[in-house]
């Protein structure tokens, strides 16, 4: 329903990403690039290089285009959208942790490279499957395999890893550092997915670039990573909430549009409000995504509710749409996988309840910038 | 990209929590107390309350100057709402939210010039008639009928489910002025004193315990000059007040939430790593992201009328949103006590205070009160996504 407020320059921002990616995306589109040997098509990717679109919120130092993580965001939204798969949003994620960690432009270099074209990938997983340890020279990993997007196609990988005690540590390594430990895995969506085994593995001082990173500065900068996901999930609620009224008006049935059945209007209007709620915490949480426990925990909000949104509505399309809902003639077969695999990328959802419960339950009174 | 609160909305909470805090504690208390008993209509101390807050300049936020407001923006006038609703204070609800806003859109110039300063002063109290014993859903059924008579109308019929019937001063009443088979194009809306003659008032208790009444009209007498807009025009008066309604619904999920944490808190079932624990903080977890999503799309809706948008399927969302939620966090909130949810409002031994059990009770009456959630879910289908009808 109405759209939330937008600056005239994000408008463009947004307007330019949609019209870019209507330009070739459909469904032939995406199962051709699914069953491509890479997955994505490199020319494009130069070709939002181009754009600024990888590097958009990074600063004008490192090759970047200054703008802000909204920005970046929209961008996000618009791929999500049109369920158009590639490593952009996990290397706007590394980018952004790494901006958010390295303030004192500790990572400035890799962020260059980025500025360049170079991908991303980001290791963090959500659940402290890898934990790090103090070894002599640097630290070593120690954990189950975890699933990466797009680490075979990068030329970064950032990880974001717990320590034994309390804090975090920062790296970045090239991606052959990790050598045969990253093994490619067939996703349940249209994203590349690796299960890496880091189990053992030396990070050396050098690669290590931030030690000592406090659990809630960590915890921020993973906010904002994962905020991008987010909006990429609400731009793909809000995408199939339009496909399925549009066509809920198209299909008749008994003589009449499907969208004079009350019971297929309830759906609609339910999807409607799931994918309302999802984007208004999303745009807020991108708002307030300023450093601070406070807006992490509306940031880690807005990724549950746009997971839920996301997957809740698509479940109803493919009801609306009746067999065609379930066909990989059908776009909306790309956000059925979609939905449930990004969703699941923030880990265990009971986990993550968990958290919000310490964070907005438990929270006291009196906490800056709250308005509980 | 910009959320509607800024640093002048952050100030104006600052400087509206401290006038609350510095409030007469009795008065407060007594207040509150009422309040949470029945929060659908201010009675005695409600009233004394609105009073105070009126002579303090507090009421009638996002109203203009001249008609007595302060003369800020709905978002204002939301947070307002929303804070006195936390404190379980009553906010000037149908009458200062709904009724006032309506006659700043549809009265006429006399009407405006009589209501609205007495309004904001707290001295008239609104209730609203639309409701009738065959009308509810379908309201563009109704059947009491308003026959024109002179300068006069002459009323007849029998409305329920009245709140307030009992505390009012007026009666925002729908009438039928046009043929039945004219259905809402044959309604007209008009603003009766509560005492006229040939009205009488019947309590209904609820199993919530609130308040409402029946009322029977017989021979009413309403000077023409008290109908709201033309004659068998009613229904855009009665549209316009609903959106209103729907737009002031607030975030008392959040304070059911609070009640259910506070108990969980004080039997020490949030800590530790038992699976109880772990399963309580996942439902909580859950609720509270809802009760944040809560205040947005109030946020929303206060946020198109302040660009002066007119909020229709995103005041229907709010409305289901809020609703449900309390409803649900009631519901599960009594699941995690057990039979100990069983011990009702008014025993020292009800836990969390009986507030859930009470909400419980009640609930009901939010998900069809204002419009049910059906009409609601058709709403969004034809305004939000353009549904053939
Ligand atoms: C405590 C309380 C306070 C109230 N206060 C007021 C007040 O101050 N003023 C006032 O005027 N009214 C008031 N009401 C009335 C309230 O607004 C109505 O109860 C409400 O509009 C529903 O009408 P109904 O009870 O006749 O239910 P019905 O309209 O008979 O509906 C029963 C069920 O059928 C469903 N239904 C009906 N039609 C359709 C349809 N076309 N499509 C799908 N489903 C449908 C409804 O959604 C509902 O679930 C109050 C009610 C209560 C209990």
């Amino acid at each position: 329903m109405t759209a939330f407020t937008l600056s005239p320059e994000e408008a463009q921002v947004q307007a330019t990403a949609r019209a870019f990616l209507r330009d070739f995306v459909d469904n032939s589109y995406l199962n051709e690039q699914e069953e491509s040997a890479t997955g994505f098509e490199p020319l494009r990717w130069v070709r939002m290089r181009d754009l600024g679109w990888s590097s958009v919120h990074l600063p004008d130092r490192v090759g970047g285009a200054d703008g802000s993580l909204v920005d970046a965001a929209l961008i996000t939204r618009e791929c999500g959208r049109a369920a158009y798969a590639s490593p952009l949003l996990q290397t706007l994620r590394a980018a952004t942790t790494m901006s958010a960690l390295g303030a004192d432009k500790t990572y400035d270099d890799v962020l260059s490279r980025i500025g360049d074209g170079e991908i991303a990938t980001l290791v963090a997983p959500p659940d402290r499957a890898v934990v790090a340890d103090v070894a002599a020279g640097g630290f070593v990993l120690s954990g189950r395999p975890v699933v990466v997007e797009w680490l075979a196609q990068a030329d970064w990988v950032v990880l974001v890893l717990p320590t034994v005690g309390q804090d975090c540590i920062g790296a970045v390594v090239p991606a052959d550092f990790l050598g045969d430990r990253a093994v490619e895995v067939p996703s349940i969506d249209n994203e590349r997915i690796v299960r890496l085994d880091l189990d053992g593995l030396e990070l050396p001082e050098d690669v290590v670039r931030s030690t000592n990173v406090s659990a809630t500065e960590a915890a921020y900068a993973l906010a904002r990573a994962d905020l991008l996901r987010a909006s990429a999930m609400v731009g793909g609620a809000q995408d199939v909430v339009e496909r399925t009224a549009k066509y809920a008006l198209e299909r008749h049935q008994f003589g009449q549009p499907l969208g004079r059945f009350q019971a297929v209007r309830h759906h609609l209007a339910r999807m409607v409000i799931a994918a309302d709620g999802a984007q208004l915490l999303c745009d807020d949480a991108l708002d307030r995504a300023q450093p601070g426990a406070d807006e992490t925990a509306i940031a880690q909000a807005a990724v549950f509710a746009a997971g839920r949104a996301y997957v809740d509505v698509v479940l109803t399309a493919a009801q609306v749409h009746g067999g065609v809902g379930t066909t990989v003639e059908h776009i909306l077969h790309h956000h059925f996988r979609r939905a449930k695999a990004m969703q699941l990328r923030s880990g265990q959802r009971s986990a993550r309840l968990r958290e919000l419960h310490h964070a907005l339950v438990v929270r006291k009174e009196g906490v800056e910038g709250s308005l509980w | 990209m910009k959320t509607v609160i800024g640093p002048t909305q952050r100030q104006f909470l600052a400087d509206l929590r401290s006038y609350l805090d510095g409030l007469d504690p009795e008065l407060v208390a007594a207040t509150r107390a009422e309040n949470i008993e029945d929060p659908m209509q201010p009675r005695e101390n409600g009233r004394r309350f609105l009073r105070r807050l009126a002579a303090d300049g507090w009421l009638g936020v996002s109203w203009p100057t001249e008609y007595g407001g302060q003369g800020r923006t709905e978002i204002e006038h939301w947070l307002f709402a929303e804070e006195l609703y936390s404190r379980r204070l009553p906010n000037g609800l149908l009458t200062l939210n709904v009724i006032g806003p309506t006659l700043m859109l549809m009265g006429s110039e006399a009407q405006k010039a009589d209501y609205l300063p007495r309004i904001i002063n707290g001295d008239q109290v609104f209730a609203i008639g639309y409701s009738e014993p065959d009308a509810g859903s379908d309201l563009a059924s109704l059947r009491t009928r308003a026959v024109r008579d002179g300068d006069e109308y002459v009323v007849n019929g029998q409305k329920i489910w009245t709140t307030g019937g009992d505390v009012a001063t007026h009666y925002w009443l729908a009438a039928r002025t046009g043929r039945p088979e004219d259905k809402h194009r044959g309604v007209s809306l008009f603003i009766v004193p509560m005492d006229a003659p040939g009205i009488s008032i019947t309590p209904i208790i609820t199993q919530g315990g609130e308040r409402t009444t029946s009322v029977f009209l017989d021979d009413v007498r309403i000077p023409a000059s008290q109908r709201i807009g033309e004659e068998n025009e009613g229904w855009a008066a009665i549209v316009c007040a609903l959106n209103f309604e729907r737009m002031f619904f607030h975030n008392e999920p959040r304070w059911e939430l609070e009640q259910l944490a506070g108990w969980a808190d004080a039997q020490g079932l949030l800590e530790g790593e038992t699976p109880q624990a772990y399963a309580l903080q996942e439902r909580m977890g859950e609720h509270a992201v809802d009760v944040e999503i809560c205040r947005l799309f109030a946020l929303r809706g206060a946020g198109m009328l302040a660009a002066g948008q007119v909020p229709r399927a995103e005041a229907s969302a709010n409305k289901i949103w809020w609703g449900e939620l309390r409803q649900r966090i009631c519901n599960t909130g009594l699941d995690l006590v057990g039979e100990d949810g069983t011990i009702a409002t008014g025993s020292p031994y009800a836990p969390a205070g009986g507030h859930l059990e009470h909400g419980l009770q009640s609930s009901p009456v939010w998900r069809f009160g204002g419009g049910t959630n059906e009409i609601q879910l058709d709403i969004i289908a034809n305004h939000g996504l353009g549904m053939p009808r």
